[in-house]
């Protein structure tokens, strides 16, 4: 059931990460940023804001069944971490760097999100399983 | 506040005040859509949600806000952006704490209090 657990919260990290990855494609071939209906067609005129949404629907659905039985905290805090591998992901795709502020501001924020996720473990005492 | 730092255009700071009342608002508003007792259950629940305007303001702030969020993405490095975006976490459980009365332990502060500062310091810093 571990590894259950485990494939489900990278499959969810996986749909997020795909998810900002065609985000941040998708507003890069549509620049330059208006409030226009021309804008908003090219957002949807090529192909990666296509990504984003199968990126949001898999992970809609990874969620909800992970949350019929594994246990809150490490859920919420395994959708809420894929700044890593998005922060790892950018550097590759698109040269960005890795500057002293993000990378701190990176281990505060996933500090917090780590006290949040054992917060709400506190707060829902699992159920005792069923025979 | 943020514009201090040089990086983070006024444009920026706008879309990403923007995304964070769209994603709190629109939490709430499916919050506010599932958590009503009168709604009953099975088909009949979704009914009385369709019927009300909760549900569609959710869907209407999801929407905006996919737009809003790729037009933010556009304009920074990813890297940033998605440390940015980690501050809708803190603004949901907030508004929780003030909109439904929900307890913030002490756990729950330490995390709020680090994720904000996180942000800060990418804010700044860039």
């Amino acid at each position: 059931m571990k590894r259950f657990y485990l494939f489900g919260f990278l499959l969810l990290m996986g749909f997020d990460t795909l998810a900002q990855i065609s985000f941040k494609y998708a507003g890069t071939q549509a620049l330059p940023v208006a409030a226009s209906i021309e804008w908003v067609l090219r957002v949807f005129g090529q192909p990666w804001v296509y990504g984003a949404v199968i990126g949001y629907i898999g992970a809609f659905f990874t969620w909800m069944a992970l949350l019929k039985h594994a246990p809150i905290g490490p859920a919420f805090a395994a959708s809420h971490l894929e700044v890593v591998s998005v922060m790892l992901l950018s550097v590759w795709l698109f040269d960005e760097h890795l500057t002293l502020p993000r990378v701190i501001g990176a281990v505060a924020i996933i500090a917090g999100i780590v006290c949040l996720g054992m917060a709400e473990s506190r707060e829902h005492v699992p159920e005792p399983a069923e025979a | 506040m943020m514009s201090v730092a040089g990086s983070i255009s006024p444009l920026v700071a706008g879309l990403w005040l923007l995304n964070i009342v769209l994603d709190t608002g629109g939490q709430l508003a499916f919050k506010a859509a599932a958590g009503d007792e009168a709604a009953g259950d099975g088909l009949a629940r979704w009914k009385h949600m369709a019927s009300r305007p909760w549900l569609w303001l959710g869907v209407a702030s999801y929407v905006i806000e996919f737009l809003v969020w790729i037009a933010f993405l556009s304009l920074v490095p990813l890297s940033e952006g998605v440390l940015l975006g980690s501050i809708n976490i803190v603004a949901i459980m907030v508004a929780g704490r003030f909109l439904f009365g929900e307890k913030l332990t002490r756990l729950r502060v330490a995390g709020i209090l680090l994720v904000t500062l996180g942000v800060v310091i990418v804010g700044v810093g860039g």
